[in-house]
């Protein structure tokens, strides 16, 4: 943690454009910041001093839970699946997409209870587990890191749980969506102990971008 | 090699880290005892029904459960507090009251590890039974102050709530009990988002609304309870937060207010807390270093009705942020050929205080300098054979 300045974990890949604007809009430094850039680690002088991490989205929470960043930009799907002890702040609406279930096309119109101890292809076991558990079913997850839409048309498994936005890479793949998990937009979350020891840098911040969502 | 392997979320420690922290539990109970705290020692596991009678049955999932022989079913201590409340409802019924309590003890929680974050770890705490009333909160709070201190630990702060403001504003909204639980949860984890949905989709007051709503960010001096409009229609909310002022005050006589802070986030976890609570954290750890409040119904449920407070250091997460500062003191080694007169030279210097090895290898004097010559703190002493 760094004494007296802020560091924040910033998503490279697609979150980075909307979220550089945000950052703009509510008065932060971020000349430079471009999404080809090879560095990671971008600092700005000035009062509070600001210091971005640019990392995978999937390491975002972990920085903040362990306080190397006192707040980052993530989004909801990334936090739910980790399960990460961190300060979800505020929802920041873009970044839009849903945790699915999709069945190939053949199984259209399939109940949810005919997938009991069916396999379940996904990037997500938590999510997927945790989705079929809830509703008493029991399902074999089977962890994949990419292409979840091939599983089922190779034979890997029955169904897949998919984060899709516009579904077209479903349709592409003759799957269709069973049921919409949840829904997962960009949040800005926080550490728990920076957040009281920075109260006086994180609030006022906290305020201007709570304002700035509502359209104030 | 096979069986080197330890369960998940356990280790070992090493001379080092035993001799730093046996330092840290010595200064704490250096202070305990001067303040009339004595120590005692509870069985590492209690029946289910015990644990549960205090912390409720919601954490079951954390809990190492086995069954003994007898049939019974037993849980590893997840947490001190109820152990010693069920102590004092046992043995200090008749006692005369208040009586100070401390520990050091190994508690287990079936949690994923990560760094600060076992499955065994320790507590050192106190427990003040039989007080009410803010000068007794302020006496183990400022207890807390002292101890850190003490440990040389500079920057950290004590974030204080009265759980009494949140639970009144919430019996008083007519919310079912069910969205109480998902508000309270949601308060904790300070999951902001979640709560203002969650608050959006109930038919209560808006100004009562946006009064939760806030809890999980106001933080600082006293004048945050200005911040929430609301709990003036609170009577129960108002008393509360009269005596988390009381609390405050007495906290500012005994000079310690500059570590204090009010933070309404603080509910902890634990069903039993009943009044004032409150954690403690450094800004050069991500996690909390102590917590601890007022619990005045535990020890009823073991049939002793009777107000205690009272809190647990975190002694791992303590000795992250703590660098060892004592000196090791340096080890003397005697060797020579007459193990008589080796043996005795050791006990003369021993006698004087003195850290001392016997060379029991029987080393020659340059066999031994070479072997330790790499070990600035030993210090040599070769007895040659008497002329």
């Amino acid at each position: 943690m760094q004494e007296n300045g802020l560091t924040i974990a910033l998503s490279k890949g697609t979150l980075l454009d909307p979220t550089v604007s945000l950052l703009e809009a509510v008065g932060l430094p971020c000349e430079g910041i471009v999404a080809e850039s090879r560095s990671m680690i971008f600092a700005y002088t000035g009062t509070p001093r600001i210091r971005y991490i640019i990392c995978r989205p999937a390491d975002v929470p972990a920085y903040v839970e362990h306080g190397a960043a006192d707040l980052g930009i993530v989004g909801k799907d990334v936090i739910v699946e980790q399960g990460k002890d961190v300060f979800e702040m505020v929802d920041l609406e873009y970044g839009y997409c849903r945790f699915v279930v999709a069945v190939p096309a053949a199984m259209s119109g399939v109940s949810l209870k005919e997938l009991n101890y069916k396999r379940v292809a996904t990037k997500f076991p938590q999510v997927a587990e945790g989705f079929f558990r809830q509703h008493g079913l029991q399902v074999e997850v089977i962890k994949l890191n990419g292409n979840i839409e091939l599983a089922p048309l190779m034979g890997l498994s029955d169904v897949i749980v998919d984060l899709v936005s516009s579904g077209r890479t479903l349709r592409e793949n003759n799957l269709i969506e069973l049921v919409n998990i949840m829904d997962s937009t960009t949040r800005l979350i926080g550490n728990r102990v920076s957040y009281r020891t920075k109260y006086d840098i994180i609030q006022p911040l906290l305020e201007k971008i709570q304002s700035k969502m509502k359209g104030e | 090699m096979k069986h080197k392997e330890i369960p998940k979320g356990l280790r070992d420690f090493l001379p080092d880290e035993v001799n730093a922290r046996r330092n840290l539990e010595r200064k704490a109970s250096q202070i305990f005892s001067s303040f009339g705290y004595e120590e005692v020692i509870t069985p590492t596991f209690e029946f289910l029904d015990v644990v549960e009678a205090g912390v409720g049955d919601k954490g079951r999932g954390k809990l190492f459960l086995f069954m003994d022989r007898e049939g019974g079913i037993v849980s590893l201590r997840p947490e001190m507090t109820v152990s010693i409340a069920r102590l004092a409802a046992t043995h200090l019924q008749d006692e005369m009251l208040p009586r100070r309590l401390y520990y050091s003890a190994n508690v287990f929680r079936h949690v994923e590890p990560h760094l600060a974050q076992y499955r065994e770890f320790w507590q050192t705490g106190i427990e003040l039974i039989g007080a009410p009333g803010a000068w007794a909160d302020a006496e183990v709070i400022s207890l807390a102050v002292n101890v850190l201190r003490d440990f040389g630990l500079e920057n950290f702060k004590i974030s204080l709530n009265q759980v009494g403001i949140f639970n009144s504003l919430l019996d008083d909204s007519a919310i079912q009990a069910e969205f109480k639980e998902i508000i309270r949860s949601l308060v904790e984890k300070k999951d902001l988002v979640e709560l203002g949905r969650t608050l959006d989709k109930l038919p209560i007051n808006d100004l009562l609304k946006e009064t939760i709503a806030r809890l999980p960010t106001l933080h600082g001096g006293l004048d945050v309870f200005a911040r929430l409009p609301y709990i003036e229609k609170s009577p129960n909310a108002v008393k509360a937060v009269e005596e988390l002022m009381e609390v405050y005050a007495a906290l500012k006589s005994m000079g310690v207010q500059d570590h204090i802070l009010v933070d309404m986030g603080v509910l902890r976890g634990l069903d039993y807390y009943t009044g004032v609570v409150f954690e403690g954290f450094s800004p050069d750890l991500g996690y909390g270093l102590l917590g601890g409040g007022r619990y005045d119904k535990l020890l009823a449920q073991f049939g002793f009705p009777c107000p205690a407070t009272g809190f647990a250091l975190g002694m791992d997460r303590l000795s992250l942020v703590l660098k060892n500062s004592e000196k090791e003191s340096p080890h003397y080694i005697v060797g020579g050929q007459n193990w008589e007169s080796v043996v005795k030279k050791a006990d003369e210097l021993r006698k004087d205080g003195k850290i001392v090895e016997l060379d029991v290898e029987g080393l020659s004097r340059d066999a031994l300098h070479e072997k330790l010559a790499d070990y600035p703190n030993y210090i040599i002493i070769y007895l040659d054979a008497v002329q």
